[in-house]
Formats: C-alpha cells, sequence, structure tokens
C-alpha cells in the first residue's frame, strides 16, 4: 500500500469511524513504513486531544448570552424589515452616487453651450468656396475705368 | 425554531472565537511540563486506551485548546462536532447554515492540518529530547 494512501484513509474520517479491517490493515502498514507511523501516531493523540476538548465542559461567558439575544434581536429586526428597504440600505450609496453622476453628465450636455458650434458658424459665414479659391474675399470690386486704365497705359488710348 | 437558534448561538460562539488570536503554528516550547507529559504518556501508549485521573483531563483539555488553536474557528467547529460529538455532515449542516460539502471539505482539510501540526510538534519534540 502507498503512503499516501494510508495517509489519505487518515484524514478521511475520525479513528472511531474506522472498521476493524481498516485499523488492521493501517497497523501492519505502519510497521513497515515509518512516515506513516508517524502520521498514524499523530491521529491517535489528535484524536485523544478532541475527544478530551469535547468531555471538558465549558462555562460559558456571562456575555455569551447577551451576545446571542443581540444576535437574535438584530436577526428579527432585519426580518421585519421590507425588502426594498433592505435593499436600498445595501444598494443605497451605489444607487444615489449613480444617479448624481447622470444628473450632472446631463446637466453638462443640455446647459452648458458648446464651444465648437459659433466657430463653424463663423467660419462658415466668413468664408465661401469661391473666395477662398479665388483669394477674392477682402478685395473691392474694381471700377470699369479702372480695369482700362490699368491695362492701357495712355489715357485717350483707353478711350 | 431550535435549527434557528442553534445557527444564531453557532455563529456568536464563531465570530468569539474569531477575535481570539490564532496560532499559525504549535512548538514543543509553547507546551508546559505537564502537557509534554501528558503526550509522552499518549505516545507510549499509542494501541491502547490510557487511564485518565481528573487531573490528566484538565491538562488535555488545555493542550487541545493549544493544539486545536492552528486550525480556523470554522475548521475547528467542524472537526469538533464530526469527530468529538459523532454530528453527521447533514447535523453540522443545519447547525451552521453551510452546505454538506462544505462540512465535508472542512473537516477534511482540519483533520489534515491538525495531523501535519501534530506530526511537526512530535518530530520536534523528539529531537528536543535527543538534544
Amino acid at each position: 500500500m502507498k503512503d499516501e494512501c494510508i495517509i489519505e484513509i487518515l484524514d478521511s474520517g475520525s479513528l472511531v469511524s474506522f472498521s476493524e479491517e481498516q485499523l488492521v490493515v493501517i497497523r501492519a502498514h505502519t510497521q513497515s513504513c515509518v512516515g506513516c507511523a508517524d502520521a498514524y501516531s499523530a491521529v491517535v493523540i489528535s484524536s485523544a486531544v478532541i475527544k478530551e476538548r469535547v468531555q471538558t465542559t465549558i462555562e460559558p461567558s456571562p456575555f455569551f448570552q447577551t451576545r446571542v439575544l443581540a444576535a437574535l434581536r438584530e436577526q428579527q429586526a432585519a426580518e421585519n424589515v421590507p425588502v426594498l428597504s433592505r435593499l436600498w440600505k445595501s444598494a443605497g450609496v451605489l444607487v444615489s452616487s449613480m444617479a448624481v453622476t447622470t444628473a450632472a453628465l446631463a446637466a453638462l450636455s443640455f446647459m452648458v453651450p458648446s464651444p465648437v458650434a459659433p466657430v463653424a458658424e463663423q467660419t462658415a459665414t466668413a468664408y465661401s468656396a469661391e473666395s477662398v479659391l479665388l483669394d477674392q474675399a477682402n478685395e473691392e470690386q474694381m471700377s470699369y475705368e479702372q480695369v482700362l486704365s490699368t491695362i492701357y497705359a495712355d489715357e485717350n488710348e483707353a478711350k | 425554531m431550535e435549527g434557528w437558534l442553534t445557527r444564531i448561538a453557532t455563529n456568536t460562539c464563531l465570530n468569539m472565537v474569531r477575535s481570539a488570536k490564532r496560532r499559525p503554528e504549535l512548538t514543543v516550547s509553547d507546551l508546559t511540563e505537564d502537557e509534554n507529559k501528558w503526550l509522552d504518556e499518549q505516545l507510549s501508549d499509542v494501541a491502547s486506551e490510557p487511564a485518565r485521573s481528573v487531573e490528566q483531563t484538565l491538562i488535555a483539555s488545555d493542550l487541545a485548546d493549544r493544539v486545536l488553536g492552528v486550525l480556523p474557528p470554522e475548521d475547528q467547529l467542524a472537526l469538533l462536532m464530526m469527530d468529538g460529538e459523532d454530528a453527521t455532515v447533514k447535523e453540522v449542516a443545519e447547525a451552521t447554515g453551510w452546505s454538506e460539502s462544505n462540512v465535508k471539505v472542512r473537516a477534511f482539510r482540519a483533520r489534515k492540518k491538525l495531523r501535519e501540526a501534530m506530526e511537526k510538534l512530535l518530530s520536534h519534540k523528539k529531537k528536543v529530547e535527543v538534544r
């Protein structure tokens, strides 16, 4: 039998719960295996320790009854509170913070004017496609006479 | 009503034990002379049932507190109920509110931890005695 197997059996239940056959097998194995013998000794002593612990009657502290009664009252109070109220108690902070954030975002979106829109409008009115392409935006329209005088240096020739 | 009250009392006990400081490891130096003697008697008589006096029972109880102190309170409870009071998995589950598989796992882990702690303590004890 493998060592691990014996140790696994020892951990699987209390010493009292093992059958006589199992105990015979375990004891036989511990004769030849030092590791399992140590594990078996440890289990036997642990079992004795647990037995002793259970047999000792412990007087509860004077506060124990008070604590139990307090826990009882707390649980009763919790059961009397409506479900929605209990939900609100546990998730109230989260829901409130989410509502505040949503309200703040809504206020920012609808109330504060967007700085991008007027700039676009201004741009649209200041430059038309033609003026941008021909670069004639700020040029004044020349009169017919001015054009002629520019082309023809001599005034008489122009006439 | 009985089960409900048992569960509340169990949880209150667990909370009280949780608040007590847990020792992660147990060494021979933590034991008193009487506890060492008790361990020796147990070791010399592993196969048979040793005779117990009232004094020995008290010593053993103190030692039990120390030894079980290496386990988390929940594991102590599972082990004491199942191995000490012979409670079934179902009974422990009802008293604690844990699932039955959780009880089984806790009891298995608790036995393993306790065995390992005890093995460590005994081997340390042997080494100290050799010196």
